[in-house]
């Protein structure tokens, strides 16, 4: 490739100029995706069967159920908005740090939980329970509000599509188990968090796998 | 012209201008910014051919892009992140393709005349000889016989007693080793 080539692309690309239309700012674009997925888990709150779990788990004087509840709402929006800045090219990386403090106070908050748990009720603490089934909603729930907050992403066209997968994998899979306390009448022991840290993995995992096809990168 | 300079308009001007469709615009802002990339490129790369092409990647790259810069951020830090992961495929790509092939610049200067490459031809014969004497005996001769003589395996398998499966292998062993002795010859 010679300066003359440079010299003839720039001629071709400037004379198929056309007009675009330009990206809002990250913050605006996160907070619009945000709405939507907050459309969509409201839905599901309200027609999806629940016996109001979050009065049961209070009523058993668990508060820091309602501490968890903050600490995942706020990972997964800060996650989110972090991912729609990276997405944007020369933006800085310590975005991607900024959802780790809420990250580790959900899971300081849901480790809080798991030992009073066990402190409680003795040896039960460390059952199985019903994770399965909540691994089963995280997945299910992070695929549905994926697909739209990929879409989203994907209008930016990240050069660096990794970074922007594994932050949009973690703002979802938050999200879901966000969603998931709406449906989860019962404290969780030390496997089930365990399990809902795979289903995480496994969801930051599969969009990170999933980048390219989903993120449609430059 | 940078970027701050008020005489003329800023590199966030002209792109801004280049959103709306302006193609002046646009084609002052490439050729303003392109010195900048070339820099930027040639602080991760020596190779002079190869920052010429982490230069067009990158132009292709803001004309995809050009739709993500928000007017009145700097321009630098968003060319500079656009140049630097051109720059790193670039270094992946070419790392992939030294780990695969042995580059040989004088395989190259042959001409469309055959007559033209004479010279070139009996070298190469010579170096053939060379590398396939160097062959244990069975290996040398399945390649002599199904590479040169271009005998099938069956028929191959009939005059030298190997067996097909015997003629695959000590063919694939072959090329293998001459392939190790010629990147050998290149680099030393």
């Amino acid at each position: 490739m010679t300066a003359q080539q440079t010299d003839a692309l720039i001629d071709a690309l400037s004379a198929a100029a056309s007009p675009v239309k330009r990206l809002a700012s990250p913050l605006a674009r996160a907070v619009a995706a945000l709405a939507g997925l907050a459309t969509v888990g409201l839905i599901a709150i309200l027609l999806l069967p629940n016996d109001n779990p979050l009065a049961m788990r209070g009523a058993g004087g668990e508060m820091q159920a309602g501490l968890e509840l903050a600490a995942a709402l706020l990972a997964g929006v800060l996650a989110v908005v972090a991912a729609f800045h990276v997405a944007i090219p020369g933006r800085s990386r310590g975005w991607l740090a900024v959802p780790l403090p809420a990250l580790a106070l959900w899971l300081g908050f849901s480790g809080l939980g798991c030992w009073r748990d066990l402190a409680r009720n003795g040896p039960s603490g460390w059952e199985l329970g019903h994770s399965m089934d909540c691994f089963a909603f995280i997945i299910a729930a992070s695929l549905v509000l994926g697909f739209p907050l990929a879409w989203r992403l994907s209008r930016a066209a990240p050069i660096d599509p990794l970074p922007v997968a594994v932050l949009g994998g973690l703002g979802i899979a938050a999200l879901s188990a966000f969603f998931l306390q709406f449906f989860h009448p019962f404290a969780v022991t030390f496997l089930d968090l365990a399990v809902h840290v795979i289903a995480i993995g496994v969801v930051i995992f599969l969009a990170s796998l999933l980048r390219r096809p989903m993120l449609r990168p430059a | 012209m940078a970027s701050g300079d008020t005489n003329e308009e800023s590199w966030g001007d002209l792109l801004a201008a280049a959103q709306r469709g302006d193609g002046v615009a646009y084609r002052r802002f490439l050729i303003a910014v392109t010195p900048f990339l070339r820099a930027l490129a040639r602080r991760r790369i020596h190779a002079d051919e190869v920052v010429e092409d982490v230069v067009q990647e990158t132009l292709l790259t803001v004309h995809r892009v050009r739709h993500t810069y928000e007017h009145g951020r700097a321009v630098e830090p968003w060319l500079a992140a656009i140049v630097s992961r051109r720059s790193i495929d670039a270094l992946r790509k070419s790392s992939r393709t030294s780990a695969r092939e042995v580059h040989n610049p004088l395989a190259y200067e042959t001409f469309a005349e055959p007559s033209a490459n004479t010279i070139e031809a009996g070298e190469s014969a010579k170096e053939l000889a060379r590398l396939m004497g160097g062959l244990p005996p069975r290996q040398k001769e399945a390649l002599e016989l199904t590479k040169l003589k271009e005998l099938s395996l069956e028929e191959a398998s009939a005059e030298s007693g190997q067996s097909v499966a015997s003629l695959k292998v000590n063919v694939h062993r072959a090329i293998k080793r001459m392939r190790i002795e010629i990147g050998k010859d290149l680099f030393e």
